[in-house]
């Protein structure tokens, strides 16, 4: 062991620690007459400009029958209005040297485009379109296109990838029928196929509201000229209303609703078996969501992990280890995920994962590994403003969780406030053991 | 890697992510104006469509480039936007070097310089990194190795003293080597369950043979790695690297005063092993393509993964930059012939792409899709056309003006953050080409014309002789590939 030299850098981290790094990114918010958010942020360096739209809906906003719409509806977002037809939106955007992709989640539907500077104006006109008019324009043979499309998604990332139906599964074992994240986000193929035209033009009409979203513009481009663009464009869109958030009532992120181990074994066709953990935990950008945030790096991040250090290193019980606070608007959860090594039982690897998780329940984390979790954490911060890209989409995601684009440094702020007994007490409190779901995945019977 | 995505919200579902990736249906070059708005002309508040005008050239920043102490050549690329630094040691030797019938031996190498370097265990190493913020990882590819490092700039200096014990003074104990060995075999055993892997692991043996040094995954297969040990580490480490193999990239907020101050006590001392000869890098015999259609059960699968591939370009011949640009139209884009044709047109996937890989000898090329099983067939005749026709005609005047815009933007991403800039660096240097490569790729691809893509398109994706590998359900699978030829039914292993 060399545990000088370990003293010795941490002498030198809490010195340096007072230097504190800065994460904000410089922007300017202007609020449209129809009540859409447009955020500038200038930065020359890279000749790139970025548009990143923000809606605020997700699965959790979908109705009975109808999971996995939200996503659904992202792909029909590219299929074409009267002033860009079918196609043309990509062929277009490519065709100035930009590209774009866009992501779903339980919360928020997020849609960015990467170009040279010279097409911002482009990049504006496209998607000022498609907000002003693709819903009333949907035909059924769009919405069939986009479905095969989903359907094969569904089978690429989840159905045929070793443990992917896990990710299918998680949601309903974990919150009750009736909470808005009882559903996986990419829905079922049967929900999928019932999804009708009527469907999705009153999707349209309720959340792609100018109103509900939020556009920043990020990079090479002069602000004064993108905001007329953006006043013109966008805010002359007339906003039906603002769509209303359901949230989840009757039920409180800080306060789980399961009352027992809730337990599921399923069969894949995988080599090695494996045992998930999950937990309903408090929401995003609370302070105990840093803190479990803090927890999943103590427990599972690197080698010198709790769980990787006992069952994988010491012990040589586990294959891999992994640990998350998946964080959302409405709640959390916190997920450990862990694969045996061949011939380890699953009850094996669960006493011990136990044995881990009292640990951290009952004495508090020594300082060296709280500093270790804290200054990734800062480290990352720093890093994640790199690119363009990036620096846009974090702007739209605080601007959406928190109405404050700027939130970066008090972010930061809730790693730098947590303690040895914050991070005790957040597993003490939340990752109870008797109010959790253990799915196990085993290979299948038959295959060798 | 930590589990810091959660900060971006909750399990995101990447949509239309991953296929930077159709039959095109063409549209107008850039200049050309929309068709009209809405009806009525008077007064659309969106005005006509924008047209861009074309975007100023790209020239990619080049590093200086100096030698440390005799031995060790260094390329430094400064940017002081950010108080990052990426640092990668890279030698010019990789799994193309494993000893024939010990695939994966160069990473299994990697992986074992940072388990015990110097006076820290592997524990140890893990946990000084940790403390300081920073990441320190090893890898291997076909044609080199390396260890990267990302770090703050004030944690740099001590987190480089690290990295050095890394390169240059592994301790190989022999218990993380019994360790690291079994998880390496356990994870081979389970990717035989995961169809891209196991494609992948058909295609290279299938193209290439089973013994030529490209003909295997680098990180090898079950059978490959049972055979190596410890000692073939320790002297495959002592061929490799060596700092007359090595190139030390560093990218961000570092002068050369700084960087030659910390190499001073550091990589300067390293020097190549005067007892042991180095691992000879040898021209290695082409492929010979000759259509064959390879089939890998997978009787319950949902989905069935196919492969086109034939022999690539080498990374040093002048059209290996125009190759890359021809590769965009037909499967390098979401507006490619191949992701439209597949995905949009067929509604057959969630996305059809095509690769050029990037080698010091052949590379590959290879077009790729995972589609509905009972749709194998037409899928599989799609892609055949679809490339065939590109190879046959080149790319329509709107795919010249698109792949010339969309090399361009590559080539402004991959210089765009430090870890990303030092990696594409180390490529470069990792296959032996100048340090003022990528300028010379952008003036390359930015001059080409239609006739240059044309002539490179015909030359390398003309699917004539490809390979085919479809790993997917046979007895659903077999029956819709009847009249494209004799398929073989092969074994992963």
């Amino acid at each position: 062991m060399n545990y000088g030299k370990v003293l010795a850098f941490f002498g030198v981290l809490i010195a340096t620690r007072s230097a504190k790094a800065d994460v904000a990114i410089p922007y300017r918010a202007v609020m449209l007459d129809n009540g859409m958010k447009v955020i500038l942020h200038e930065d020359h360096a890279t000749p790139t400009v970025v548009v990143n739209v923000s809606y605020k809906v997700g699965s959790r906003f979908e109705v009975a029958k109808r999971t996995g719409f939200a996503h659904l509806f992202e792909h029909l977002m590219f299929m074409g209005t009267r002033r860009a037809p079918t196609k043309k939106f990509d062929a277009w955007m490519e065709g100035a040297g930009g590209w774009n992709n866009a992501w779903t989640s339980e919360d928020r539907t997020d849609y960015f485009d990467v170009a040279p500077p010279t097409a911002l104006p482009l990049l504006m006109w496209l998607e000022a379109d498609r907000l002003r008019d693709l819903g009333p324009l949907m035909t059924p043979e769009k919405l069939e296109a986009q479905r095969a499309v989903v359907r094969n998604e569904r089978r690429q990332t989840s159905e045929n990838q070793p443990y992917g139906k896990v990710e299918l599964r998680l949601p309903e074992l974990l919150y009750p029928e009736g909470h808005p994240y009882h559903h996986p986000v990419i829905g079922s193929h049967e929900d999928l196929e019932s999804a009708t035209v009527v469907d999705v033009k009153d999707f349209f009409d309720t959340y792609y509201d100018p109103a509900n979203a939020s556009l920043v513009i990020a990079g090479d481009f002069n602000p004064e000229e993108a905001l007329k663009s953006a006043r013109s464009m966008f805010g002359t869109i007339p906003s039906r209303h603002r769509a209303k958030d359901p949230g989840a009532p009757g039920f409180s992120d800080t306060k789980t609703t399961l009352k027992t181990v809730v337990r599921e074994t399923m069969e894949d066709d995988v080599e090695l078996p494996k045992i998930v953990m999950a937990w309903q935990s408090p929401k995003h950008l609370s302070d105990e969501d840093a803190v479990l945030d803090l927890v999943a790096d103590v427990a599972a991040a690197g080698k010198a992990s709790r769980l990787y250090k006992s069952l994988v290193y010491e012990k040589k019980i586990a294959q891999s280890v992994s640990a998350s606070q998946q964080s959302g608007t409405l709640g959390s959860r916190f997920v450990i995920d862990v694969i045996a090594r061949p011939g380890v039982s699953l009850d094996v690897l669960e006493k011990e994962i136990d044995r881990e998780l009292e640990a951290l329940r009952t004495k508090p984390v020594s300082a060296d590994e709280l500093a270790r979790a804290v200054n990734f954490v800062e480290t990352s911060f720093v890093t994640r403003l790199e690119s363009v890209r990036e620096r846009a989409s974090i702007l739209n995601m605080y601007e959406a969780e928190v109405g404050d684009p700027g939130f970066a440094g008090k972010d930061l702020e809730r790693y730098r406030r947590a303690t040895a007994e914050s991070l005790r007490s957040a597993v003490a409190s939340y990752l109870l053991p008797g109010s959790r779901v253990v799915v196990r995945v085993v290979p299948k019977k038959g295959a060798k | 890697m930590k589990n810091w995505a959660s900060l971006l919200g909750m399990a995101a579902l990447l949509a239309g992510c991953g296929t930077p990736n159709s039959k095109v249906e063409p549209v107008g070059p850039l200049g050309t104006s929309a068709p009209a708005a809405s009806s009525g002309s008077q007064a659309d508040p969106l005005g006509a469509k924008p047209e861009p005008a074309m975007p100023a050239p790209f020239v990619p920043p080049a590093p200086i480039v100096y030698s440390a102490g005799g031995f060790l050549n260094v390329w430094l690329l400064e940017r002081h936007a950010l108080p990052v630094v990426a640092v990668n040691l890279v030698v010019t030797r990789g799994a193309a070097s494993d000893p024939e019938g010990k695939g994966g031996l160069a990473k299994a190498t990697a992986g074992m310089l940072d388990e015990g370097a110097g006076k820290r265990g592997s524990l140890d190493i893990a946990r000084d990194i940790d403390l300081l913020g920073a990441t320190l990882s090893t890898n291997a590819y076909a044609d080199y190795s390396l260890v990267s490092l990302h770090s703050l700039k004030k944690n740099l200096p001590a987190a480089m003293a690290i990295f050095s014990d890394v390169v240059m003074h592994p301790t190989f104990p022999e218990k993380e080597w019994a360790r690291t060995h079994a998880l390496l075999l356990a994870d081979l055993k389970a990717a035989e369950k995961d169809p891209e892997d196991v494609s992948e692991v058909v295609a290279l043996r299938t193209l290439f043979g089973a013994k030529h040094p490209y003909g295997h995954p680098n990180d090898g297969t079950v059978q490959s790695a049972s055979r190596f040990t410890l000692d073939d580490a320790k002297r495959f480490y002592s061929e490799a690297w060596r700092p007359d193999h090595g190139t030390l990239v560093v990218v961000g907020d570092i002068t050369r005063a700084e960087l030659d101050a910390m190499l001073a006590t550091s990589l300067r001392e390293w020097k190549p092993p005067h007892s042991q000869s180095p691992l000879q890098l040898a021209p290695l015999p082409d492929p010979v393509s000759k259509r064959r259609i390879v089939l890998v059960d997978r009787a319950d699968a949902p989905q069935t993964v196919i492969t086109l591939l034939r022999p690539g370009i080498r990374a040093d011949e002048p059209d290996a930059a125009l190759l890359g640009r021809a590769n965009i139209p037909l499967g390098g884009s979401f507006t490619s012939r191949l992701n439209q044709d597949l995905r949009e047109e067929r509604g057959l996937t969630y996305g059809a792409k095509s690769r050029v890989t990037f080698a010091r000898s052949r590379g590959m090329v290879a077009a790729e899709a995972a589609v509905f099983v009972d749709k194998t067939g037409e899928a599989l005749r799609a892609m055949l056309s679809d490339v065939s026709d590109y190879a046959k005609s080149g790319p329509t005047e709107e795919e010249i003006v698109r792949s010339k815009l969309a090399a361009r933007s590559d080539l402004v991403e991959s210089f765009e953050s430090v870890r990303t800039a030092a990696a594409r660096l180390s490529r470069n240097a990792g296959v032996g080409l100048p340090v003022g490569y990528d300028g010379w790729v952008a003036r390359a691809r930015d001059k080409a014309t239609g006739a240059d893509l044309a002539r490179v398109s015909s030359a390398y994706f003309d699917p004539k002789d490809a390979i085919i590998v479809i790993v997917g359900p046979k007895a659903k699978v077999l029956p819709q590939l009847e009249g494209l030829g004799a398929v073989e039914v092969v074994k992963a292993e």
